[in-house]
């Protein structure tokens, strides 16, 4: 059994696959550790989570960069502006509990730079934990060198020059996809690196949600609405297009999750709801329109959902173009669409059977995959075959 | 110049709506100030079809895509339809 070090950027979305992953990795006999932003994470981690914390004083607090920028602007921003000084920030404190923890492996979320630059410092096999299917692949020859000058910068503060490569981040031992090869696609290249392609790690951890369940009428064709937590409060341009296409098709009943001060706006076929038990709604409609997040598009694929993708900012555009490209989703211009343009983007995904047959077939492939427990078994793998136990755990 | 300057714009912005063909971009109100990325929202894969439908219009050898090679990521971000313009007349004059 190996002694394993988590790190994880303080985001959600990446906290959670790795929650799923520690604990089939935990079921399986090993000792995990988490260096995270405790103040950030903690209460979401395990309640007796060995935890070292990477935040000290008042400098533990980076915010995510400003929720009005959309496109490249808001990919240059996560790297310039959170992802890379929040990586210097915690370089030297993460060694140090490396040395302190001793572990035979690492486990690093993608977005966190720090642990794969400490693993390779340190000589540990270690495993990248890739959370979204944009980031494998290649962007254009100007953005891939500005994201290696990023590395590179990082880099020659702290590893010895034999250690520098364009691309830290991935771990060459084994490199965890949260997604499947049937979404990602071929038509771009990828970074060189040993992927796995899991599936969704189908972590748990969502709050319980009221919901008037009875509001759905059995006889409607009906839609889930949401543009994510991040982007729900944006502006409201979006959802009121939403609404006025969705007036007029009384057939259609629709779930907006949106802020509450547009309940008044609703027409009576829509419900607007600030927060809603995801999973469980969507077992129950017919089709998705929304941001293009991971999450969200893993979620309606698995159970066979077409979507119309309006996708705003940071990996969205390329989850986006990737679902359209399986056959599975139409595109829609988040900050231009036109109740016209709605209703007819609204009426063509309800009524092509070929977007649900896609849907139905990525769904049955993201379904089958291993998850969590197949990343788990592929992490342990990674343990230098058995030597004397050294430490007690 | 200018003249050609106005005229390589208009076939520019003719080839945005054509090529984006949405309701609301056949009266959006374009000029060399527009930026692709916040004002059009274009993504990168309608900006290349855009470009290959100038290329085919003028039918010199522009290589738009090499020349968007040397920009920063800084210049992507604010890239505009002037400057666009701009690198097709300098373009164009050479030819």
């Amino acid at each position: 059994m190996s002694r394993i070090l988590f790190t994880v950027p303080p985001l959600t979305g990446h906290l959670n696959p790795a929650l799923a992953v520690a604990q089939a990795l935990a079921d399986l006999g090993h000792t995990v550790a988490w260096a995270v932003h405790a103040r950030q994470l903690g209460d979401k981690l395990p309640p007796r989570a060995r935890v070292y914390p990477l935040d000290f004083g008042d400098d533990g607090a980076l915010d995510i960069a400003a929720p009005a920028v959309r496109g490249l602007e808001s990919v240059r921003l996560f790297f310039e502006d959170y992802t890379m000084p929040m990586a210097a920030r915690v370089l030297q404190p993460l060694e140090a509990i490396a040395r302190d923890f001793c572990p035979e492996l690492m486990v690093v979320d993608h977005q966190m730079p720090a642990g794969a630059l400490v693993a390779r410092k340190l000589g540990l096999p270690w495993a990248s934990l890739v959370t979204t299917s944009a980031s494998i692949q290649k962007m254009s020859p100007t953005l891939d060198a500005w994201v290696a000058e990023q590395y590179m910068g990082l880099q020659r503060g702290y590893l010895p020059p034999e250690l520098i490569v364009e691309r830290p981040d991935f771990s060459p031992h084994r490199v965890i996809v949260f997604s499947i090869e049937a979404l990602i696609g071929s038509a771009h290249a990828r970074v060189e690196a040993p992927y796995a392609f899991v599936g969704p790690a189908r972590g748990h951890g969502r709050r319980q949600v009221d919901f008037p369940w009875d509001w759905l009428r059995p006889d409607r064709r009906k839609l889930l609405v949401s543009l994510g937590t991040v982007s729900r409060d944006r502006d409201t341009r979006f959802f009121e297009v939403i609404m006025a296409a969705l007036a007029g098709m009384p057939e259609v009943q629709a779930v907006l999750v949106a802020p509450a001060q547009l309940v008044a706006q609703a027409p009576d076929n829509v419900l607007v709801r600030d927060y809603v038990p995801q999973l469980e709604l969507l077992d129950r409609v017919d089709a998705v329109i929304c941001h293009a997040g991971h999450n969200t598009v893993c979620e309606a694929l698995s159970r066979g959902l077409p979507l119309i993708v309006a996708p705003i900012r940071d990996d969205q555009p390329v989850i986006a173009r990737q679902v359209i490209d399986a056959g599975a989703a139409l595109f829609m211009r988040h900050g231009k669409v036109t109740p016209a343009a709605a209703r007819s983007a609204i009426e063509t995904l309800l009524g092509t059977p070929a977007l649900a047959d896609r849907a139905q077939a990525l769904g049955q492939t993201l379904r089958e995959a291993p998850g969590a427990a197949g990343a788990a078994a592929l992490i342990a793998s990674l343990a230098a075959p058995a030597l004397p136990r050294q430490r007690v755990a | 110049m200018d003249d050609n300057y106005d005229g390589i714009l208009a076939v520019v912005t003719d080839k945005i709506r054509s090529t984006v063909n949405e309701d609301w971009i056949q009266d959006f109100d374009i000029g060399p100030e527009t930026r692709f990325n916040d004002d059009l929202e274009l993504e990168s894969i309608e900006f290349v079809k855009i470009a290959d439908a100038i290329q085919a219009h003028f039918g010199t050898r522009l290589d738009i895509v090499g020349w968007l090679s040397g920009k920063s990521i800084q210049e992507l971000i604010g890239l505009s339809v002037g400057d666009l313009t701009g690198f097709i007349a300098g373009a164009v004059a050479q030819a």
